[in-house]
């Protein structure tokens, strides 16, 4: 079994966790065109190499970061999604 | 104490059938009845020193979570966890788990002498400027408790982690997936009896008991009433 670090929880096997696609940052939903929010939520760019993905260990329902070699698929680092994201998120309307 | 039937009480355990059909006799406990004792139990003190499982889903328990949730505890003079994945027994026996670094979930003692839990339910208010939110666990959690000296060798049929007693000290908390279910456990020696609680979804408690019969029976455990369990403290 494939072993993934998970920064809360240590070392666990690849079947606790569930993938959650590339890290990516969200355009702004008030200014970005229908093709820019649908290439945030539909696709991925499937680079090989080292990507920035989500990943949840479902027995904590914790969401973190894992940097993976998608050539290798060889996890090089995972960390706390607050490494990236330092800020609550607020979606404000248009019209405020 | 007198015996009684869990559908006297307004709160049972969500396997008091499975009990009641293996002759448990139960007690009254707050607003619950706890299997006590199994008819026909024999010796249950010396099976759970070698390996016992016991239900203790009608004992007291809940959770808080939230950015402002440690703060919070320590001003009901709660002595929490220094790191997550840490269980801390406080003064009256009642066992704090720090889940990660914002979530702790309060169980009761095996005595259910502590007032922990109610005190804290009672205590709690939602308030727009303290991110500590309420999680009540006594429903939506089982609580069973496996203890004896082949424990951790069950426990390795089930679960990917390594609890050996020289890997997996006393007071640690591994939350991950035991008998593909999702799991909390936490080891929590008895006296001398090293021994683990298991917190699972309450749903799947019908599916998690049996199988964790089925694991102990090539190391001739079987199930214990909570009196064997205090015996062991």
């Amino acid at each position: 079994m494939k072993i993934v670090p998970c920064p809360l929880n240590g070392p666990r096997n690849i079947s606790e966790f569930a993938y959650g696609g590339e890290v990516e940052l969200m355009p702004d939903p008030n200014t970005s065109s229908s093709e820019e929010w649908a290439e945030y939520i539909f696709f991925s760019d499937n680079p090989a190499g080292v990507v920035r993905e989500w990943w949840c260990h479902s027995a904590t329902s914790y969401w973190f970061i894992a940097e993976r070699n998608t050539v290798t698929d060889e996890i090089v680092r995972t960390y706390p999604a607050s490494e990236l994201f330092k800020e609550r998120v607020e979606f404000k309307k248009e019209s405020e | 104490m007198a015996t009684t039937q869990p559908a006297q009480h307004p709160r049972r355990s969500m396997i008091y059938r499975i009990l009641r059909e293996a002759g448990a006799e139960f007690e009254a406990l707050a607003d619950a009845a706890v299997a006590m004792r199994y008819a026909d139990g024999g010796d249950e003190v010396a099976l759970a020193r070698r390996l016992g499982l016991a239900d203790l889903s009608p004992l007291a328990r809940t959770g808080f979570k939230g950015r402002d949730t440690p703060d919070w505890l320590v001003t009901q003079q709660v002595a929490i966890p220094d790191e997550p994945g840490q269980a801390r027994r406080q003064s009256d026996d009642a066992l704090v788990l720090r889940l990660s670094a914002d979530e702790h979930v309060i169980v009761s003692d095996l005595r259910t002498r502590s007032e922990l839990p109610a005190t804290l339910d009672a205590e709690w208010q939602l308030s727009a400027e303290r991110m500590c939110y309420h999680m009540p666990r006594a429903d939506s959690y089982c609580w069973f408790a496996i203890s004896g000296e082949c424990a951790t060798e069950m426990l390795a049929k089930v679960c990917g982690v390594d609890l050996r007693l020289d890997k997996f000290d006393d007071g640690r908390i591994a939350q991950t997936s035991l008998a593909r279910i999702n799991a909390v456990i936490v080891r929590n020696d008895l006296g001398t009896t090293p021994a683990f609680y298991v917190l699972a979804d309450s749903a799947s408690a019908d599916y998690l008991w049996p199988c964790l019969i089925d694991a102990m029976k090539e190391f001739e455990g079987g199930i214990v009433g909570l009196a064997a369990l205090r015996a062991l403290v």
